[in-house]
Order: C-alpha cells, then sequence, then structure tokens
C-alpha cells in the first residue's frame, strides 16, 4: 500500500511536469529540453528556503516558482529569437547550465552532497507529513495545474498559441506580437515546474543536484510526446504509464544499476517507436 | 593531460617570463589536442546535418561505441593497439549506418519532420548509451598507455598519443576536404546537401549518398571516441558531452562549413581551455554553451558562414 501511495505521488509531480511542459511544446510548437531546470530551480530554491528560514512551505514554493519565472523571463527573451532546432539545442544549453551551477555553486547548494532533512508542508497546524495526506496535497494541486492549463488553451491566449504553433509568420501579420506570447507561456510553464520541484523537495525530504539533469529534462519531453501533445489528459497518460511501467523493471530481479539502464533503453525506445508509428502519441492533437 | 610533466618544467624555469610562456605553450597544446577531438565530433556533425538535414543527438553515442569497441578488442581481448582502432572506427561507423537505416530513413521516407527525427535520435542516444552502460558498466575506464611517451615542445609537453591524435584530426580533415573537392561522391554529398530533389533529378541515389555519409561521420565520430578515450577516458555518457562541443563548434565555426568546424572546434577547446585554468574543470560544459548563445545571438551565420 505504501508503495501504490508512493508511486502515486510520483504519477502527481510528473503529472504536473508533463502538464507544464505540454504548454510550451504541445500548445506553442517550441521544442523545449530546459524543463528539468526549472524543476530544480524550484525544488531548490524551496529546500533552501525550508531548511534555513523556517518559513512555511506554501510560502517557500511561491517563492521558488517566482524566482523561477524570473529565470525564465531572462532565459526566455533570449529563447524567443530562436525556433526548431536551435530553440531545442538552446534550451538545453540552459538545462546545461543551471545543472552546472547548482553542482558547483557549493556555498549555496553543497553541490554534490545535496540537502537533506527538507521539512513536510504545513498548513494552519495541519501537516502532511503521512504518504496518504502527502498524496492528497499532490492530487490537490495537480488538479489545479490540470485547471490552470485548461483555462490557458481555453482562453484567447491559448488560441493565439495554437496559432503560432501552426503559422508564426501568419498571426504576426495579424498584429500579434509573438515573441511576447512565446515568453509569457514559457514563465508560466518554468512558474508551473517550478511547483512540481517544490513538491519533489519535501516529499524526499532530500534533494541532489543529478535530479535535474538533461535526461530529466527529456524524460518529462517523453511524458508528453507518448501521453500525446497538446493534451492535457495525455500529460497525466503519460505520466502514469512512464512511471508505472519502468517500476515494473524492478520486480525482474536484476541488479539496480542493470534495471535503471533498461528503464533509459525503455524511456529511447519508446521515442523511436513513438516517431516511427505514432507520432501523434496516445491522445495528442498535433503532430510535430 | 601532462599535468606531473608540467609541474616539473615549472620548477625547473628560471624567471617568471619563461614560467608564463611555458604555462602559455602548455595550455596552446592541450587546446589543440582537445580541438583536434572536437573537431573531428563537429566535421561528422556537420556532414549529417548538411546531408541529412537534422539535429543528429544520436550521433554522439557513436562515439563512445567506437571508444567502447576499441577498449574491447585492445584492453579486455588484447588484441594489438593499431588493429584494435581500426575495428573500433569501423563498427561505430556500421552501427551508424544500420542506425540511419532502421529509425532515420523510414522516417524521411514519411516525410517526417525535423522535430520528430531530433526526437527520435534523442531516443537512439538513450538505447545507445544505456547498451553500453549494460554492456561495460557505468564506472570510468580508460585506453590510455600505461608506458606513456612524453615529448618536450617548446617549454610545454604533450604525450605521444596526444601527437597522433593531432596527426590523425589532421589526416581526416585533409582526406575529407579532397574528397568533397575532387571525388564523384564528394560531388554527389554536395549536391544532395544543395538540394536533395534536384539531385535526384540529375541520377544520384540521394538515400545511398546519405547512407555512405552516415557510415563515414559515424567513424569519424569513433575515432572521436577513441582519441577522447586515450586522452581523457571512457564513459558510458561521453558521447553526448562530446556531441555538444561539435555541435557548438559548428555552429560558431559556421554550419555546414567544413573550415569552420574546425575554426570553431579549436576556438572553443582554448576558450576552454583558459576557463578551465582560470576557474575549474566542472564549468566546462557551461563555458561551450555560454559560447554559444553569446554567439547565436551576436553572430549566428557563425565566423564562417557558408
Amino acid at each position: 500500500m505504501e508503495y501504490l501511495i508512493y508511486i502515486a505521488t510520483l504519477v502527481c509531480i510528473y503529472g504536473i511536469l508533463g502538464l507544464s511542459l505540454n504548454l510550451v511544446v504541445g500548445e506553442t510548437g517550441l521544442l523545449s529540453i530546459a524543463q528539468a531546470g526549472f524543476y530544480g530551480i524550484g525544488a531548490y530554491a524551496t529546500a533552501l528556503l525550508l531548511v534555513h528560514t523556517g518559513v512555511n512551505f506554501f510560502v517557500a514554493m511561491a517563492l521558488g516558482m517566482v524566482l523561477a519565472g524570473v529565470i525564465a523571463l531572462f532565459i526566455g527573451t533570449v529563447l524567443s529569437r530562436f525556433s526548431g532546432d536551435y530553440y531545442a539545442l538552446v534550451s538545453l544549453g540552459f538545462n546545461v547550465i543551471v545543472f552546472s551551477v547548482l553542482l558547483n555553486w557549493r556555498s549555496l547548494t553543497q553541490g554534490p552532497l545535496g540537502i537533506p532533512q527538507i521539512s513536510q508542508p504545513m498548513i494552519f497546524g495541519f501537516s502532511f507529513s503521512t504518504p496518504i495526506l502527502f498524496l492528497c496535497l499532490a492530487l490537490i494541486l495537480l488538479l489545479l495545474v490540470y485547471l490552470i492549463a485548461s483555462f490557458i488553451t481555453s482562453s484567447s491566449f491559448g488560441r493565439v498559441l495554437h496559432a503560432i504553433r501552426e503559422d508564426e509568420e501568419a498571426i504576426a501579420v495579424f498584429g500579434y506580437r509573438t515573441t511576447y506570447y512565446k515568453l509569457a507561456i514559457f514563465v508560466i510553464s518554468a512558474m508551473l515546474a517550478a511547483l512540481a520541484g517544490a513538491l519533489y523537495a519535501s516529499y524526499f525530504t532530500y534533494i541532489e543536484p543529478f535530479s535535474f539533469q538533461v535526461v530529466n529534462s527529456i524524460f518529462i519531453l517523453a511524458v508528453i510526446i507518448l501521453g500525446g501533445l497538446s493534451s492535457h489528459r495525455g500529460a497525466v497518460l503519460g505520466a502514469l504509464v512512464l512511471v508505472i511501467v519502468p517500476e515494473a523493471l524492478r520486480f525482474t530481479g536484476l541488479p539496480s544499476d542493470i534495471a535503471a539502464q533498461m528503464q533509459q533503453v525503455f524511456y529511447g525506445l519508446i521515442l523511436i517507436l513513438l516517431m516511427l508509428y505514432r507520432p501523434q502519441g496516445l491522445l495528442g492533437k498535433f503532430r510535430m | 593531460m601532462g599535468g606531473g610533466a608540467t609541474t616539473v618544467a615549472i620548477k625547473n624555469s628560471v624567471s617568471g617570463y619563461n614560467l608564463a610562456m611555458e604555462i602559455v605553450v602548455q595550455l596552446l597544446l592541450n587546446a589543440l589536442v582537445a580541438g583536434a577531438i572536437y573537431a573531428l565530433v563537429a566535421l561528422g556533425f556537420n556532414l549529417i546535418y548538411s546531408t541529412a538535414r537534422f539535429f543528429d543527438f544520436g550521433y554522439g553515442a557513436l562515439a563512445a561505441v567506437g571508444g567502447y569497441a576499441t577498449f574491447l578488442f585492445y584492453k579486455l581481448l588484447g588484441l594489438d593497439i593499431f588493429l584494435s582502432l581500426i575495428l573500433g572506427v569501423l563498427i561505430a561507423g556500421t552501427i551508424g549506418f544500420l542506425i540511419e537505416r532502421v529509425v532515420y530513413r523510414p522516417l524521411r521516407a514519411r516525410k517526417s519532420s525535423k522535430t520528430v527525427l531530433l526526437v527520435a535520435s534523442i531516443g537512439v542516444l538513450a538505447v545507445v548509451q544505456a547498451i553500453i552502460a549494460i554492456l561495460f558498466s557505468s564506472q570510468f575506464q580508460t585506453l590510455a598507455l600505461s608506458n606513456q611517451q612524453v615529448i618536450g615542445l617548446l617549454g610545454g609537453s604533450i604525450t605521444q598519443t596526444q601527437v597522433i591524435t593531432l596527426l590523425a584530426g589532421l589526416i581526416i580533415m585533409i582526406a575529407l576536404a579532397i574528397t568533397f573537392k575532387y571525388t564523384l561522391f564528394g560531388k554527389a554529398v554536395r549536391a544532395v546537401s544543395d538540394d536533395e530533389e534536384v539531385a535526384q533529378i540529375v541520377g544520384i541515389n540521394s538515400e545511398k549518398t546519405i547512407g555512405y555519409v552516415f557510415f563515414i561521420a559515424s567513424a569519424i565520430g569513433g575515432l572521436a571516441g577513441i582519441a577522447a578515450g586515450f586522452d581523457t577516458g571512457l564513459q558510458p555518457m561521453m558521447g553526448f558531452s562530446l556531441l555538444l562541443k561539435g555541435v557548438v563548434a559548428s555552429i560558431v565555426g559556421g554550419v555546414g562549413n567544413m573550415y569552420g568546424a574546425v575554426l570553431g572546434a579549436v576556438l572553443l577547446a582554448l576558450i576552454e581551455t583558459i576557463g578551465v585554468w582560470q576557474f575549474s574543470g566542472e564549468w566546462k560544459d557551461a563555458v561551450a554553451f555560454a559560447v554559444l548563445i553569446i554567439f547565436l545571438l551576436f553572430r549566428p551565420q557563425g565566423i564562417l558562414s557558408r
């Protein structure tokens, strides 16, 4: 039972990450490989605030989201000038830089040692300290992010994003400043990823830089590509499948390092096979 | 990379001026060796990018394939070093060729977009790296010879394998330049990269040409991986890092321009070496990307545009 709750919580966290990345990749058609960077910024900001200042979890989470948003504003300003392959490459570069900072700014992040003893969320004297209560919190936040994402895509703002995805030049001719729209959705997406990071940090009570590398960004990308781009339900479904199936590998009795590599083989094969036979994913509306 | 020899050289030097000169020479030598490796990766990447027209992340994994294949034959099976080297290069080329056949060619036949090919190549990278890690473990390995001969040069020092790396890089560059300028195959590759449809109309089998390009580029990538294995060591994830350096070098130098790729590689290696000397080795990857972003913002066409 404990194990099932653990899996469900992981699905919630990756569901939030998938929903957030889908806003950029699926809705706006920009291939961003930087999501784990913002996930890490959220996790570290929350962890450091909780450990050093002892503020409430939700305050720390909000501050972490603001920080990720501000950084995304800078990164996005640079990124908005690119499209296609170059967008993917430069966003990946930012992920590498964020990871380097987390790993090497030892005085702040303790480098590879990571940050232990992160406290659990509390609100009005009520603590989410048991796994089942934490799962409830994660579910509520997942639902909240789902509603935010649905609201964005059904708004006029979301329709402009779709238009950018289909034909950026055409929508620019109608007088829309596409750069601002691309920047806005990038910032929103980064803030939601930071929310997932805050949740991750307080759930595991320990974080280290290696959870926020480019491979993790690729994993999040695999989640939404499998679930289907431009589909909110797809993002959650993708998280469900990609968390559960590799967990099953643990029960095959393989040594843990080989099982971890088998997971990578599995993610990689999923990406290749999807691109070959179903590029729109399981529930997707948009083909890359 | 000849660290011990450098210290000895530094101790022996008398005046401060000599010391400064020696540091400069040593930094330049280190940068040249790293630059030669990056240049090989960049050349291969450039070849694929200009003919098949997508960002092939999977190409990075072929460097690791070459390095580990050589490791298998040379260190584990005890074969002759040059035979192992040639086998490593051929295996990298063959696997690159097969991946193109099985994954990228069907995708191209379906008229998939560049983004679809890019995502598939990320999948290829993940699969190949993980298979290498399963076969050889994620432990750090090295191809380096135990009895390294160190050669003193203008106050700096360079190992025998580093000299061979430099020479190999130079030979490959010249060979590629000659191939593309004078042979029929080279002309076919250039035609396909200019305009695939027109090339087909004049009777060039573009699919076959792209297949050969993947073989050659992957073999060159494999060679770069082997050189890196001698120079810094082998690690299943090494290909990704090497690929990024190659991509950055080829964009900085000017995508599609062979000479630009070499120039970009040496420039990148020089900046990295200075960065490592001034700060520390851990910032290497971040420095490479900072260089890329600055170039893309201020000179997106690279040093030498096509």
